[in-house]
């Protein structure tokens, strides 16, 4: 989750609600003077207007009162949950909330269908959004989704692809092998990094690029049209160096391999801070030079879930 | 109770729909100055009958607060009555309904209603990022302490798309849904916009088929059964019998309006698939002694094809539930049996913030004075129009009637 997505930021009023989900408990308000459940947490009764409002804790046992499936984010932070399943809750005690479901298929979705909540971690600090899935599924009642465990599910996921991938051994000499390798089709994702404020800044220092929309998250969060800062591109192009990708093949057989560089580098797309990105790769052309062989890797560097890249990079090394 | 229909639009004038990118950048009190012209000269009064202003507050470039007073200083009215009207996209149908009740109160004779949209000159501060900002979050709060910013936007539950569509699911559950006859609005309404100029779409045919196999948004919305935004602006006068008898177009009275609102997310709504307009129509018709059938056409808020069926249902032009069978049973067009957005609808003429409303309120009054050119209805003497702001959040009828 980029740290641009909108977070509730609870005020006195709610915060016993959103204190409750960081311990995995439903916790609404309840009006003393007439019965009614209340949601959003008031201080009042939306229905008789007493003031004499109580917390109590609630099983979160529900139904589905509506869904859409989103095709196009909501907003371009939200690319990472695409399809967005956004749902409408009814609680048994009659109360609505806006939600979001999680571990469905969108086949498994059906307007009335039983459901019970999940207590989804999505900061650091301990920041829970709740969220919802069928009553009967197998799933957690507690999940992590900073983008810290989530990166780490994907290294360990991309981990155990490449160790079950055989890799292909091509000498650089072959032309006829190399050639072969030439591909319209990337390989699949690799692993993952968060590019987080504290890696931006860093850069920042590091390379004297230290503009407000980079490295200055209050003015970047009033004034960015991003929402937030945003990753320099040269810092994400070279983040590729920490990506592990199931290239499926391997070089070998030169006695010296040179990086020429790049023959387009592109930054389509801005890399909100906190955001995971990842890459893929595939090659785009093999030239038999006088010196050597030439293989032209187009490396495309995306924000997780978004289609378009952050960067394009047609890296040019040379066997010899 | 209600409106004697004493009070009468006799003017109108709207900027034709462009995209913002290319329409003209003005000011909005300069747009004001110009749409007043524009409705003045089409009613044939003179600026010094205007002595009333009903003005949107939100969105109004230059202030955001002392929007009336603003205005009348810029353009240089005297002012009895002023209004600022907030209710999105059926501001449009509440400016109309609060001219004419302050002119029966004899606060006033002339109302201007008006509605900027076309974007203002950027500052220096200002730019197309500095837009986009703005436009993040499109209508949400995202002050501190605001529900929606706290309860809806963590979970990505914003704009309008997400919200008509959720409704829409919901209502296939309860009575099943036909896309084609979802589609048919959406092709009944280009049909229309082909024999207006003014329309975003005139010129362009459209078949069911492309709308099933456009894009969708979120399921069950295709795009082409959402507006398009664009840039324009609309006024209307809306005048006492009296000046109406001297106006150079056929009046069209006010006789009856409604209006309802009870919650900003549907989610909250009691039942999401049985709108505002419902009692906002019933007390429409009420107040103008008609019922649905009674009228010659219908000119109804069409921001999604969805909003169209759950009006035609909801405010009595069929049972609930039949909507879609009403829809496939009906011609839709200015030449069918059920005259419906004969100017397109804002699916086909596009939609100018909260403008948009007002080209279904000025199609109402063009039928209704004989002047729709092409599409002209053969008998127009009584007309609904309603306005839809929010996601079916908050809605408004009127009844217009020739004398
Ligand atoms: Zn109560």
């Amino acid at each position: 989750m980029s740290m641009n997505k909108p977070m509730p930021a609870p005020t006195e009023i709610s915060a016993p609600f959103w204190n409750a989900l960081k311990e995995g408990v439903l916790r609404i308000p309840h009006c003393n003077a007439c019965g009614h459940w209340i949601f959003y947490p008031r201080r009042h009764c939306d229905r008789c207007f007493s003031h004499d409002v109580e917390w109590r804790d609630v099983s979160g046992a529900g139904q589905l009162y509506s869904y859409t499936v989103a095709r196009i984010p909501t907003l371009p932070d939200f690319a990472d949950e695409m399809p967005q399943k956004l749902a409408v809750v009814e609680l048994d005690e009659g109360v609505r909330i806006n939600t979001t479901l999680v571990g469905l298929d969108e086949a498994e979705i059906r307007i009335g269908m039983r459901v019970k909540p999940v207590f989804d971690k999505v900061r650091a600090d301990g920041a829970t959004l709740l969220r919802f899935t069928a009553a009967e599924k197998d799933f957690p009642a507690r999940v992590d989704s900073t983008p810290e465990a989530l990166a780490a599910e994907a290294e360990a996921k991309v981990a155990a692809e490449i160790a079950a991938t055989s890799v292909r051994q091509v000498r650089f000499d072959d032309e006829a092998a190399m050639k072969s390798l030439v591909s319209d089709v990337f390989t699949p994702w690799s692993t993952q990094v968060v590019v987080d404020q504290a890696l931006i800044d860093e850069f920042a220092k590091l390379s004297g690029d230290d503009y407000w929309i980079h490295t200055d998250p209050e003015r970047a969060a009033r004034q960015s049209p991003f929402g937030g800062t945003i990753a320099h591109g040269a810092l994400v192009q070279i983040l590729q160096s920490r990506l592990k990708m199931p290239l499926g093949f391997e070089v070998t057989g030169f006695n010296n391999m040179v990086n020429y560089g790049s023959d387009r580098l592109r930054f389509p797309s801005p890399v909100p801070a906190g955001s995971r990105i990842h890459a893929r790769a595939r090659v785009k052309s093999v030239e038999k030079l006088a010196k050597g062989m030439q293989l032209t890797l187009e490396v495309t560097t995306h924000v997780v879930g978004n289609e378009r890249p952050s960067v394009i990079n047609d890296l040019v090394i040379l066997y010899m | 109770m209600g409106l004697k229909g004493q009070a009468a639009i006799v003017g109108a004038a709207q900027y034709k729909p462009e995209k913002y990118a290319t329409a003209p950048r003005m000011f909005h009190l300069e747009q004001v100055a110009d749409l007043a012209a524009r409705a003045l000269q089409d009613a044939g009064l003179k600026a010094s009958d205007l002595d009333g202003l009903v003005i949107n507050g939100p969105q109004f470039h230059e202030a955001s607060v002392f929007v009336p007073a603003m205005a009348a200083e810029y353009l240089g009215m005297r002012l009895n009555f002023a209004e600022v009207v907030d209710l999105g996209g059926t501001t449009s149908v509440g400016m109309i309904w609060r001219a004419a009740a302050a002119i029966e109160l004899g606060l006033c004779q002339a109302v201007l209603c008006v509605l900027p949209a076309r974007m203002a000159p950027f500052g220096p501060e200002e730019d197309p990022a500095w837009m986009a900002r703005a436009m993040r979050f499109g209508g949400h709060s995202t002050a501190f302490g605001a529900p929606e910013a706290e309860f809806d936007l963590p979970y990505g539950h914003m704009g309008q798309n997400t919200g008509y569509a959720m409704i829409a699911q919901r209502y296939a559950a309860r009575y099943g849904y036909d896309p084609a006859a979802m589609a048919k609005i959406a092709v009944d309404q280009r049909t229309n916009a082909l024999t207006n100029p003014d329309a975003m779409f005139f010129g362009k045919p459209l078949t069911a088929e492309e709308v099933l196999g456009s894009k969708m948004v979120a399921d069950p919305l295709h795009v082409l059964e959402i507006v398009m935004p664009v840039a324009g602006g609309a006024a209307v006068i809306v005048a006492s019998k009296e000046v109406a008898a001297r106006a150079r177009n056929r009046p069209a009275f006010v006789t009856g309006f409604g209006e309802h609102l009870a919650f900003k997310s549907p989610s909250y709504a009691a039942e999401m698939t049985e709108t505002p307009i419902g009692p906002a129509s019933r007390r429409a018709f009420e107040m103008a002694g008609l019922k649905p059938g009674d009228v010659d056409a219908a000119q109804i808020y069409d921001c999604y094809t969805i909003t169209v069926l759950l009006t035609l249902e909801d405010a009595g032009f069929c049972e609930k539930g039949e909507g879609m069978r009403f829809v496939r049973e009906h011609d839709l067009t200015w030449r069918g049996n059920f005259p419906m957005n004969t100017h397109g609808g804002q699916l086909s003429f596009g939609q100018a913030g909260s403008a948009g409303g007002m080209s279904q309120v000025i199609e109402a009054f063009t039928q209704l004075a004989g002047r729709s050119g092409d599409r002209q209805l053969k008998r127009c003497d009584r007309v609904y129009v309603s306005g839809t702001g929010g996601v079916m959040s908050e809605q408004g009828a009127l009844i217009l009637q020739g004398a």
